[in-house]
């Protein structure tokens, strides 16, 4: 992928562009939140950070954040979940791929109508997991980690405008109204 | 091509299915060598050792509270604590005396026999630093590693019994696979017959099983079960579990039993790694 310089920036791209740093960094501090020693009885209940930050550059900074990103982000995830290798790799991958795919419209959304459409993609990635672990034979699934699928899709709305803070992307017009 | 930012003038790279459709197939490849040969060891401890010091800082805060915490115990409490371990250790002591003349007395015997002597396992402290966040395994992760000359298959025990076995040793970490790890099998034998069976894990933290029982093995409620230390991983005679409820053959030609493990499976901080035991070769004639 070649950085050239951008060709004619508009809008919140021109105010505040994204830059890899920033990318970068929230990408980092959102894997560390999810390195934190949660305990043990709400491990089913974290949602998955990492991948709502990759959703988010996703939508916004496409050029920036995309399938190699989220394939290594997923090999390092799976490295401390010791389960199988490739697992959340592939998830990651599947669902920045569908957020590509939509990205325009995505884009086009105030956040709360993201939400609607994304929740979808952050449950149906807990479910992937699960079922293709169960594919390869690892035991017994504990369903009760869809729970955080949905509680990452609540948590949308509080991320993508923290995100926009950090980002210094000025607030849509449509929210003022 | 619209103008988003830092879009090259060109497009001169393939399009985004076939990119995603390499990263599949990367990914399936990945996973395949994984669950089938298990020859990745390398990338993921490489991965890990980079991961380590990320997660041993973002820890530190957290023990550090522990710590303090941990400072601010009243006189009183000190004390009871204090008479308690001080009657423990002469008890300990005791029973040490016992085992002394036991062992001592086995290792006679098994000369008599021209048996060869049991191997001696000097255990290593180590302590659980962090549970695997995943739905499907019972693992945790403990302090020491392959520079600590900890290895794969190591027995992990606590004071009271079996608590699982080292699966993956990291440079600085390992893996310990709990015996509740649904794959997880130890080989034992009956304290009160000397039937042997293999326990296995279910998923559950309170819940061992034998699987395919004979229909008319000697086997009852209150037994305890001991390692038989035939499978060359886990030495002989570490309690394992006590059978809490036989179930007779139902649909399948096989009994069950449902036991309860002894050793704090789910529950300490700290637990013990021994010496693997080691295959003894048969004796030659």
């Amino acid at each position: 992928m070649s950085l050239a310089k951008p060709l004619l920036p508009q809008g919140a791209a021109l105010a505040a562009p994204a830059t890899r740093a920033k990318v970068m960094s929230t990408l980092f501090a959102a894997l560390c939140l999810t390195l934190l020693p949660w305990a043990d009885g709400l491990r089913w209940l974290l949602p998955d950070l990492t991948l709502m930050v990759l959703l988010y550059w996703c939508i916004h900074a496409p050029r920036l954040a995309g399938l190699g990103i989220a394939f290594a982000l997923g090999l390092l995830t799976d490295v401390t979940h010791g389960l199988l290798l490739g697992l959340d790799a592939l998830a990651y991958c599947g669902a920045a791929f569908v957020a590509l795919m939509v990205q325009k419209r995505l884009e086009g959304f105030d956040v709360p109508r993201q939400t609607l459409q994304l929740a979808p993609l952050l449950l149906g990635k807990e479910a992937l997991v699960l079922t293709l672990g169960l594919a390869f034979g690892r035991g017994e699934a504990d369903w009760r980690y869809l729970a955080a699928g949905l509680l990452a899709a609540l948590l949308w709305l509080p991320l993508a405008m923290l995100l926009d803070r950090v980002a210094g992307r000025p607030v849509p017009e449509s929210e003022h109204s | 091509m619209p103008h988003t930012p830092q879009a090259p003038l060109f497009v001169r790279e393939m399009g985004l299915p076939t990119r995603f459709a390499l990263y599949l197939l990367f990914c399936l490849l990945l996973l395949a060598l994984d669950a089938r040969y298990s020859t990745l060891a390398w990338l993921r401890g490489g991965l890990n050792t980079l991961l380590h010091p990320i997660q041993r800082v973002l820890a530190a805060p957290w023990e550090w509270s522990q710590d303090v915490a941990g400072f601010f115990i009243t006189h009183g409490e000190l004390k009871r604590d204090n008479d308690r371990l001080r009657e423990e250790r002469d008890r300990m002591r005791i029973a040490q005396q016992d085992r002394q003349t036991l062992l001592s007395e086995n290792n006679n015997l098994r000369q008599l026999l021209a048996l060869p002597a049991r191997p001696d396992a000097a255990p290593r402290v180590v302590e659980i630093v962090q549970t695997v966040p995943s739905p499907f395994s019972r693992k945790v992760i403990i302090n020491r590693g392959q520079a600590h000359g900890l290895e794969a298959g190591s027995p992990v025990v606590d004071a009271v019994g079996l608590v699982g076995q080292v699966t993956r040793s990291y440079p600085l970490t390992a893996e310990v696979t709990l015996l509740t790890d649904r794959d997880q099998g130890a080989p034992v034998q009956i304290l009160r017959n000397g039937l042997r069976l293999i326990v296995s894990g279910t998923g559950s933290d309170r819940l061992l099983e034998v699987r395919f029982l004979d229909m008319h093995a000697d086997i009852k409620e209150g037994d305890l079960l001991y390692t038989s230390g035939i499978d060359g991983t886990y030495p002989a005679g570490i309690p394992v579990a006590q059978v809490v409820k036989t179930e007779p053959p139902r649909n399948t030609p096989f009994a069950r039993a449902y036991c309860r493990p002894l050793g704090g499976v789910g529950r300490y901080r700290h637990v013990a790694v021994l010496q693997p035991a080691l295959k003894s070769a048969p004796d030659k004639p």
